[in-house]
């Protein structure tokens, strides 16, 4: 199988393997603008899948394109 | 008296309306088809496909339903979050592949695709009516937010209850109408475009909102967090998650993922895309969508600290909270100028409408192409999209019903029994996608096991009263039922397959060998 296909699965999964590690994030601090950290760290969570949700969209992206020229 | 909020949001509402019918004529195709009037032509790029897809996420169970519960039960509420992150991940993998083959075989349906895979009316059939019966509690749940966005605008030019009362129903049966005819004529056009005004206004008042609250509020955050803790349910715990509640946060985050997919109206959305590109980028882009659920979540705790918010959510005190769906509407009333609270009004209550619409939409869409038309093979492209029609209206009518039969915290714990039969239709759909290894009686036993034991479970946990709880105690600590549910009907499905397999397989290889 192309690399491609089994680096963009773990970026996929990386997100969702860190938020199931919810004693690690399930305490108050460090705040951050007055909220417990559970709040915060899993917000700022959605950001950081939003990118590697996008950069294993590009990845699969260039593949399918490769795969028409080839 | 001041009427600025009724004005800008009657004057809003007008503009939805006309937007609403304005968008048949977009990218317009042969309208007399059920493609047309439900997939939009399969038409729809990465922005409106983001825009349309987005829109079911952004509905009364995000600004209605989770900060009442955070309000009410604390931070195990908080699993919204996480949900909406891992859902698109689940979409990126399962959307992209159904999207594929819905192009190739035209589907139309996730109904479709089962049908075609593994050639069994009766499993088709199963499938296609738990969709629908799934989605009635989830559009009443709908209709519940735009009631409360109702009795808070209301609220100040009228004191007599009864009369409020009254204006309530017949400002909600007006709404409907038009929703009912705009989505009689525009079909998944008028909800993606008129998606696109829902969304703007909702992210723009709730920046807004969240912004503007903590600083009027002393203390901010902080202060709103300390009062939540003496001030909210004895039971709940807010800062923090209570240890014993780790898997239960698990479960109900990991299923209601694995759940949205599997909605009707999710995967419509979904095969109304043009490209395999608009699924994959527009999926991609939508944790950011999640920023605002966070958000809006954390109102549920906000609300403690603005006394005139409490007040019109009828707080007594730690034993009696009020009526927690009115948290959102009542904090923004309280916080912001009546222009905005207005504008923010009507953003919270077409969202509950355009998703009602697409949710409409894709029940109907069941109806014909995989119940009416198994019966009647003979009905054309025009009579198939007509019957679609009419069918929309009648099923947002019967969500209309149920909402005036059921009151308003049964509507938002039958979602989550929604979510329990929904995820009963995970194994023909999202594992079928990727083996053939599956039988299709294997799949109808798994299905009335997991349905059965969903069905039971819930109503054990609730000591068979009303539904307000969906979650069970288990070895592992309480669980989400659906969890449970779904392990039981995956178990049936595999043993059940592995059998059917090993007999299928030994007539047809034996005479190989001799």
């Amino acid at each position: 199988m192309d690399q491609r296909y089994v680096i963009a699965g773990l970026l996929l999964a990386i997100p969702t393997a860190v938020l199931l590690a919810v004693p690690m994030y399930n305490r108050m601090n460090p705040q951050l603008l007055g909220l417990p950290f559970f709040y915060w760290f899993q917000a700022v969570w959605l950001v950081i899948a939003a990118v590697l949700y996008v950069t294993a969209g590009l990845l699969i992206t260039s593949r399918e394109k490769d795969g028409e020229s080839a | 008296m001041n009427y600025d909020s009724l004005i800008v949001f009657i004057v809003l509402f007008v503009v939805f309306a006309i937007v609403g019918f304005l968008s048949s004529r977009f990218r317009r195709g042969n309208g007399t088809k059920l493609n047309e009037w439900s997939l939009a032509g399969r038409k729809l790029g990465a922005y409106l496909a983001w825009f349309l897809v987005g829109g079911d996420l952004y509905t009364a169970y995000t600004f209605i339903a989770v900060p009442s519960a955070e309000y009410a039960k604390g931070s195990i509420y908080m699993f919204a979050t996480p949900y909406v992150m891992a859902t698109f991940a689940v979409a990126l993998i399962t959307m992209t592949t159904l999207w594929k083959m819905s192009r190739k075989n035209n589907y139309f349906t996730g109904v479709d695709f089962v049908k075609d895979k593994y050639k069994s009316t009766t499993l088709a059939i199963l499938i296609a009516l738990t969709g629908i019966v799934a989605e009635l509690p989830y559009i009443a749940l709908q209709i519940v937010g735009m009631k409360a966005v109702l009795q808070v605008l209301f609220a100040p030019f009228l004191h007599v209850t009864a009369t409020a009362t009254a204006v309530d129903d017949i400002a909600l049966i007006v709404s409907f109408a038009v929703l009912a005819a705009f989505t009689f004529w525009s079909g998944l056009r008028g909800a993606a475009l008129t998606a696109v005004m829902k969304d703007g206004i909702i992210l723009s008042s709730v920046i807004v909102v969240v912004i503007a609250v903590p600083l009027t509020i002393s203390g901010g955050f902080h202060h709103a967090f300390q009062l939540a803790t003496t001030m909210g349910s004895a039971k709940a715990v807010y800062p923090t998650l209570s240890p014993k509640l780790t898997n239960a946060y698990i479960s109900l985050f990991v299923l209601s993922a694995l759940a949205l997919y599997l909605y009707p109206h999710a995967i419509n959305g979904v095969l109304g895309s043009k490209n395999v590109k608009a699924v994959r980028f527009s999926t991609a882009m939508l944790p950011i969508y999640g920023l605002g659920l966070f958000l809006l979540t954390i109102f549920g705790v906000l609300v403690f600290a603005v006394p005139a918010a409490l007040h019109t959510i009828g707080y007594v005190s730690p034993a009696n909270l009020g009526n927690g769906s009115l948290v959102v509407p009542a904090l923004i009333a309280a916080t912001m100028p009546q222009w905005f609270v207005g504008y923010a009004f009507l953003g919270i209550f077409i969202g509950g409408l355009v998703p009602a619409a697409i949710m409409a939409i894709s029940q109907a869409n069941l109806l014909t192409r995989n119940i009416i038309a198994e019966f009647r093979k003979d009905l054309t492209e025009k009579t198939e999209a007509n019957i679609a029609r009419w069918a929309s209206v009648g099923f947002i009518f019967l969500a209309l019903a149920f909402v005036f039969l059921i009151p308003p915290t049964y509507a938002i714990s039958l979602q989550l029994l929604g979510g329990i039969l929904i995820t009963q239709t995970l194994p023909p759909i999202f594992v079928g996608m990727y083996t053939k290894f599956l039988d299709k009686n294997a799949l109808i036993a798994g299905w009335i096991a997991g349905i059965g034991t969903g069905v039971y479970f819930v109503e054990a946990a609730n000591n068979f009263g009303s539904p307000t709880n969906s979650l069970m105690s288990t070895p592992f600590g309480l669980l989400y039922v659906a969890a449970v549910a779904l392990f039981i009907n995956l178990v049936v499905v595999f043993i059940w397959s592995l059998a059917a397999n090993t007999f299928k397989r030994s007539p047809s290889e034996e005479p190989q060998k001799a």
